[in-house]
């Protein structure tokens, strides 16, 4: 097999352009960042959320990457007959749809986060259902729907967005002194993803389907001012946070776009069932 | 906030200015190794023992890339023999920027010539050999280019690992119909210590120069598809979920991503790319 300058010019092998790509979670402090970099590599960004920022951020997205480019679906996840409705409509509309992005799970005091009663000893059965439903069974709703569509065209790329601590617990030392709690029920439905993108890609790898996840570590949303989770700068939880890092500092969202280009396109054509782990070093010490 | 222009592919992939070296440069995956990074604007140099002519390749790698590429001959087992190449690399290029350890002995098992394989015929000579290259020769390079790289506090390791890091060869798969078992080929064991040690330097490397800003990950390939037995494949097939070996050049995508900024916040690492056998 001869090697094709062009085929391998890095543009062309990461290439997203034309695809399409439905994505959760679209409006939130990762998501924006997955569809920035998946519009400004040329692909249509078929984008989920609940919150009204959503229309705002799509009136920018389609002002610099154009009107056909963005399609935006407002819709409340946790309400799972709309939420249903919502992807029945997307795969009836589309020609096609290459990539899927499970990026959608709530950071707030629903699911535990940062609330006393978020904590091990409190967390409810409606707060470990919340992270589970956000967790877990979003991505399986949205693999069968739009996984299905996959099936026909035998190919897509699925892509769930996990955490780090899907493979090692949270530090108690990290939370120490502070308000910040990390609940059990998010470290345990985003071990459970993971077990679902090896389900997945072991079913459908026949299909031309993959199915992989990505692990972030910390990228502390010290950007995003006024966000529901926002931490700030001079947090003494931010400096713990570095500390455990092999690198000493936190992850720019950013640096989380090389992972999904690369899953998202045929870059990694022969990877399914596994996870990309972007942790600065925490997990590996 | 994410600056459009800095997230596109063609910036957040590029090499250009940067020098990359690729143990067994010559052979199989190193080849493909160096032409991707040569694609995306690094001079590459190729390191291979002299019997494999890595200047030739590195000739045909810069006809085929347009960027500077250089083979040396060199023997990766010897700290004197990588010495002479850094001085030669640092002379011509001035820097070093990208290591990846790819060299390593893999005789093929998968036609089944012989018995030598198996664990209790396994020679000693071969167990030192193999340990040797795969493992030492990956210590020794890290060590003696690492070093330049910690030192400009700017650098990037690739360990070449595989699938059979994390899971066990399946011996069945290398069965001949009508052969005694103790005449049965497999697998060599040097194959799964070797690649599961490089996961182990890669995160010792990982912490070890976390302050010099060298990132380290490994990657760990599948098999590919070399015309092997259809007998073979046809077992193969049963473990792996996309039902078919790697084609050559589907880890070029992996090495560019580890070895650009595009992984900027990954270090100690692990990608498995293996049409999902490992997940099963």
């Amino acid at each position: 097999m001869p090697l094709s300058s062009l085929e391998l010019k890095s543009s062309e092998l990461f290439s997203v352009a034309g695809k399409t790509v439905v994505l959760t979670g679209a409006s939130g402090f990762l998501g924006r960042t997955f569809v920035r970099t998946l519009l400004s590599n040329g692909a249509r960004v078929i984008a989920l959320g609940r919150s009204e920022r959503l229309q705002r951020e799509a009136d920018g997205w389609s002002q610099e990457f154009g009107p056909d480019s963005i399609a935006i679906h407002r819709v409340d996840m946790y309400d799972i007959p709309a939420l249903s409705r919502t992807l029945d409509e997307i795969a009836a509309q589309e020609k096609s749809i290459d990539v899927l992005v499970n990026n959608a799970h709530e950071l707030g005091a629903g699911t535990g986060f940062n609330v006393p009663e978020g904590s091990l000893d409190s967390a409810t059965m409606d707060t470990w259902m919340r992270n589970l439903t956000g967790g877990v069974y979003w991505a399986a709703l949205t693999t069968q729907k739009i996984g299905v569509r996959m099936k026909q065209q035998q190919s897509g790329s699925i892509i769930n967005i996990s955490t780090m601590y899907a493979l090692v617990a949270p530090r108690p030392q990290l939370y120490a002194g502070t308000d910040f709690i990390n609940p059990p029920g998010y470290s345990a439905s985003k071990a459970a993803l993971l077990s679902f993108t090896r389900y997945v890609a072991s079913f459908w790898g026949l299909h031309g389907i993959r199915a992989n996840a990505i692990l972030p570590g910390p990228f502390s949303n010290i950007e995003d001012a006024g966000g529901s989770n926002a931490v700030q700068q001079d947090s003494p939880f931010l400096e713990r946070l570095k500390g455990f890092t092999c690198l000493g500092r936190i992850g720019s969202p950013r640096e989380l776009a090389g992972a999904l280009l690369f899953l998202a396109s045929d870059a990694s054509s022969f990877m399914t069932g596994q996870a990309i782990v972007i942790d600065g070093g925490w997990t590996a010490v | 906030m994410t600056d459009a222009k800095a997230s596109r592919a063609s910036t957040l992939f590029d090499l250009s200015g940067r020098v990359a070296i690729v143990t067994g440069g010559a052979g199989l995956l190193g080849y493909y190794h160096g032409a991707i990074l040569a694609a995306a604007g690094a001079n590459v140099v190729l390191l291979d023992l002299e019997v494999a002519n890595p200047q030739t390749r590195a000739k045909q790698l810069t006809d085929e890339s347009g960027s500077q590429c250089i083979g040396i001959a060199c023997d990766i087992t010897l700290e004197s023999s990588l010495e002479n190449a850094k001085a030669q690399i640092l002379e011509r290029f001035g820097r070093i920027d990208i290591l990846i350890n790819n060299a390593a002995n893999n005789p093929k098992v998968e036609d089944g010539n012989s018995a030598w394989s198996r664990l209790e015929n396994f020679p000693l000579d071969v167990w030192d050999a193999d340990i040797r290259v795969g493992l030492t020769g990956a210590f020794l390079c890290s060590r003696v280019f690492g070093a330049e790289m910690a030192r400009r506090k700017s650098g990037v390791i690739v360990n070449v690992a595989s699938d059979l890091a994390v899971i066990a060869p399946d011996q069945r798969l290398y069965r001949i119909e009508g052969l005694p078992e103790n005449q049965q080929p497999v697998k060599p064991v040097t194959y799964s210590v070797v690649k599961t040690a490089l996961l182990g330097l890669t995160r010792y490397l990982a912490t070890y120069w976390c302050d010099a800003h060298v990132r380290v990950n490994a990657i760990s390939p599948g098999g590919i598809f070399n015309g092997q037995p259809e007998v073979f494949l046809n077992r193969l097939k049963e473990l792996i979920p996309m039902a078919r070996m790697a084609n050559r050049d589907e880890y070029q995508g992996a090495i560019l991503f580890l070895c650009s900024d595009a992984s900027s916040y990954m270090t100690g690492s692990n990608l498995v790319i293996d049409g999902g056998r490992s997940c099963l």
